[in-house]
């Protein structure tokens, strides 16, 4: 069997990162959505998510290229709970400076509260995914088992 | 061609022919014998050893060496992994990295893990590692695509 060259290789990577934009760029959105809802707006600035969407882009890039793709790990310890503070110092800090919550330091400070349980919930998902994952590895071995010893 | 059948109670299986002359019912016996019979030679503690690839539990490369694990021994081998893998030819001899090939009739569980790599679990509680790079091909050999 062929392995994936170079590109698949490179390709597999880049989608995983443009998944992770959209995933948190809809979180982000959402918080955002809700905070213009409360202040009495209805409508949301086109260039706050033109900031959310490439800073969450950029920050997809971050946490697979340097900060172990810690949102995806097997286990939840110090480098993990290091990536996911980086991460939500550089969405909280952003998002103080552009202005996305008015300066409002309560807000903010609930934004950062936010992202980091949004990076909880995606650990947990993918530690799910991966148990069910389990399964169909476990039962396709024993299957596989089962042709080998047929054919012998 | 006359033949006998015993039921041993201890030791190896084995199957002795003795003949006179070779013809054709010799040689399809001899045949029948050697089906399936792809046997690996080998050092340990620097003496030769002669076993079958159905025992390995996994090969490696380690410093430009090839060692072959089975559950009781540690075999030095003289060919490349490359070699190994040409010559046993079976999709049961899984190459899941660069420095590695499993017997996957010798993996007891699979374990997902985290950037699409396999942990694998064999029968004597060692861990063998399946890289996100063979990940893929491994699912697809399981699944018998």
């Amino acid at each position: 069997m062929n392995k994936p060259s170079l590109w698949e290789r490179y390709l597999t990577k880049e989608i995983g990162i443009e998944f992770k934009a959209c995933l948190y760029f809809f979180a982000l959105l959402f918080f955002y959505c809700v905070y213009r809802l409360c202040t009495g707006f209805k409508v949301a600035e086109i260039w706050h998510m033109a900031e959310m969407i490439f800073l969450t882009y950029i920050v997809g890039y971050i946490q697979v290229f340097l900060l172990w793709n810690f949102d995806e790990s097997d286990e939840l310890g110090k480098k993990e709970i290091l990536g996911i503070s980086i991460c939500t110092m550089i969405y909280t800090a952003v998002s103080y400076f552009g202005n996305w919550f008015d300066k409002n330091i309560y807000v903010t400070a609930g934004f950062a509260g936010y992202v980091i349980f949004l990076y909880v919930c995606v650990y947990f998902v993918y530690k799910c995914r991966r148990k069910i994952d389990d399964k169909i590895l476990n039962y396709d071995l024993e299957l596989f088992k089962t042709r080998s010893e047929k054919e012998e | 061609m006359r033949y006998i059948v015993n039921q041993i109670q201890d030791g190896e299986d084995e199957l002795i022919l003795n003949y006179r002359q070779m013809n054709s019912e010799v040689e399809a016996a001899i045949a029948f014998m050697e089906k399936n019979q792809k046997k690996l030679i080998g050092k340990v503690d620097g003496e030769r050893v002669v076993f079958l690839p159905e025992d390995i539990l996994y090969i490696e490369k380690v410093d430009d060496r090839t060692f072959a694990y089975t559950e009781d021994n540690e075999i030095q081998l003289d060919m490349s992994l490359y070699a190994i893998e040409l010559l046993l030819n079976d999709e049961r001899y899984f190459r899941c990295s660069k420095s590695m090939i499993v017997n996957i009739n010798k993996v007891k569980r699979l374990k997902s893990l985290s950037s699409n790599r396999i942990d694998a679990t064999l029968i004597n509680g060692e861990h063998v590692m399946i890289s996100r790079t063979y990940a893929s091909c491994f699912r697809k050999l399981l699944r018998g695509e």
